[in-house]
This record gives structure tokens, sequence and C-alpha cells, in this order.
């Protein structure tokens, strides 16, 4: 079970990595924009890195290949999600999508959260439950 | 075998593939169509702008009075042409208010439907069925309602404005608006003002 649980939520940063590097950077820099969080340059800096980084934080969970840096990177991400969400949220500005996914799904900020949340206490679980998670992953194989 | 050589080899591989596929899969060219009825200004100027827009999108009502706005500045300067990308999934209204505008470029008042449509967005966009309001905007605008009806009632309208929205999702487009300034992708108003302010500094 905690295998299928790091898989899944390894493929969730993948699929959303990809969704943001298969389109143009100007999309997900529109999104960053929404959130009124950053500096323009810090935008531009976020838009071009961060989808490699879910990527990478994707492959790594997905695959297990140094599972325990891989979850303690989609903790840090969850973690990142829900505080900028929730100032988005508090703050009421006008977000009609989270922007999460790129251009291939597009949920409310308020469904959202609520995901991050879970999938960041599930994550938690994760980590303590490392050897278990780690059945079924490249780290098992090398190791 | 060595866990960390391996490891970072599949790392690279992965980016690789990923760089690949956005080569790949990158975006087509923007062409400009100067004979479209949907355009205004300069052809030969030097700023030329295509605008993917939503009719019932706030940040494109905010995007057009802007252009409008820089246009009035600039009208030798810039060429600026409108092309449509109804989010219907978003918004109820986005359809109707594209086929009225299409409808009202082929009589050729595009731009005056535009100028009554746009800055009254947040009260049509609020109502059920706008289109006794689009109606009565078409006849101040000076549209000849007989033909207009008929445009409204035909396929053919309703095919420009969905072969326009494929051919946007195909540059890449996912939200409006959409610009393309000189062919640079440019997606939101705060980029617009960023953009245009490199070609017109001071403004």
């Amino acid at each position: 079970m905690w295998a299928i649980l790091r898989i899944i939520i390894g493929s969730i940063f993948l699929v959303s990595g990809l969704g943001k590097l298969l389109s143009p950077y100007q999309n997900f820099l529109y999104v960053v924009q929404a959130y009124q969080l950053l500096p323009s340059w810090g935008e531009v800096l976020t838009a071009q890195v961060f989808p490699w980084i879910e990527l990478l934080v994707g492959f790594l969970v997905l695959t297990g290949l140094w599972t325990s840096w891989g979850l303690r990177g989609a903790l840090i991400l969850f973690g990142v999600f829900v505080v900028v969400l929730g100032q988005a949220l508090i703050r009421g500005l006008q977000l009609e999508s989270c922007g999460c996914f790129g251009s291939w799904v597009h949920l409310k900020p308020q469904t959202v959260i609520i995901m991050d949340s879970a999938s960041l206490l599930l994550t938690c679980a994760l980590l303590c439950k490392i050897s278990q998670a780690k059945k079924f992953s490249l780290d098992a194989f090398f190791d | 075998m060595n866990k960390l050589l391996s490891g970072v080899v599949i790392v690279l591989v992965l980016i690789g593939l990923v760089v690949g596929a956005k080569i790949y899969l990158g975006p087509k060219k923007i062409q400009i169509n100067v004979q479209m009825a949907r355009s205004k200004g300069n052809p030969e100027a030097r700023v030329k702008i295509v605008e993917f827009i939503d009719f019932q999108c706030p940040a494109c009502a905010f995007g057009v009075k802007y252009l409008k706005t820089f246009f009035e500045k600039h009208p030798n300067d810039m060429y600026i042409q409108v092309k449509y990308f109804p989010l219907t999934n978003m918004h109820h209204h986005a359809m109707v208010s594209a086929l009225y505008s299409e409808c009202a470029a082929r009589q050729g008042k595009f731009w005056a439907l535009d100028d009554l449509m746009i800055p009254q967005q947040s009260q049509w966009a609020q109502l059920i069925s706008p289109e006794p309001v689009f109606q009565a905007m078409a006849e101040q605008a000076g549209l000849n309602i007989d033909q207009l009806n008929t445009c409204l009632a035909s396929d053919d309208a309703r095919k420009v404005i969905n072969d326009e929205k494929s051919f946007g999702q195909s540059l890449g487009i996912a939200s409006t608006p959409t610009y393309f300034i000189n062919g640079k992708m440019v997606v939101g108003t705060k980029s617009l003002q960023v953009e245009l302010k490199t070609y017109f500094p001071g403004s």
C-alpha cells in the first residue's frame, strides 16, 4: 500500500511538471503572476525553474530513486502549495483555476488546497514508513 | 552497478526526453493576415499585435481598454488584430459574444460593437441571456439587424470562431488574453504592459 501511495504522489508531480513544461512557459508565468506574491524577476524565474523541480521530484518519488530525498522534496513542494494557495484565498484573489497542472486540468483553488493538505500528510506518513515505501523502487534494486 | 552514476544518467535521459518533446511539440509560428476585418492600425507598423481574447474574460476587457489607450497614443506605430479564443467551459456567454463580434466584423462594424461590448462586460456577463443587450448594442453600432440575425443563425460564423480557437491551441495558448507581439507570445495584461514598455519606453 505504501509503495502505491508513493507512486501516486510521484505521478501527481510528474504530470504537473510535464503539463507545464510541454506548454509555453508564458502560460505558467501568467499563473504565477495571478498569485501576486513575487517581484517580476521572481515570477519569471519561478515560471522557468519550478516545473523542472516538480518533474525531478515526481520522477524520484515515482521510480523510488533516492526515495527519501524525493519525498522530502515533495513535502517542501506541498508545503509551498498550501502556503501560496492559502494566502491567495485569505487575500480574496480572484483565481478561476489554480494553474497547478498546466493546461491539462483546471481545478478550483479551494479544492486543491484540501488535496494538497491531504497529500502533505500522506507524504509525512510515507517518510515515516520509508522502508515499506521503497518496495518496487530503484532504491530496492540498487541497494 | 554504481547507484550514483546510474541515477545521474537516468535523470539526464529524462531531461533530454522532455527537452526533445518540447522542441518536437513546440508551437507553430503565427502569420498576420492584414486583410482581416478585425484589424486596425498601420499594417507596416513596427509593432504588430495579435490578441486572442474571450469577450467575457475580465482580464481581456482590461487588455482591450489598455491597448485602445496605447493605440490612441501611437496610431502609426501599431497594428492590432483580434482573434477569438472563447473559454466556453468557464464563461457561459463566451461563444455568443464572439458570434456577435464575428457577425459585426462581416459588416465592417467589429470595432464599433467592441467599443460597446467590452466596457459593459461586467453587466452583460451576469445576465442569464445577454442577447437582448447585444441586439441593442448592434443597433447602436449601426449594424443591419436582418443581416446580423442571418449571420447568427448560420454555422459559418461559429466555424470561424472554433477554427481560430483550434489554431490558438496549436500555438500553445491555454488562457486569455494571450498576445503575440511581433511574434513573441505574451500571456496576461501584466506581461503585455511590460512588453509594450520595451517598444515604447516612457509610455
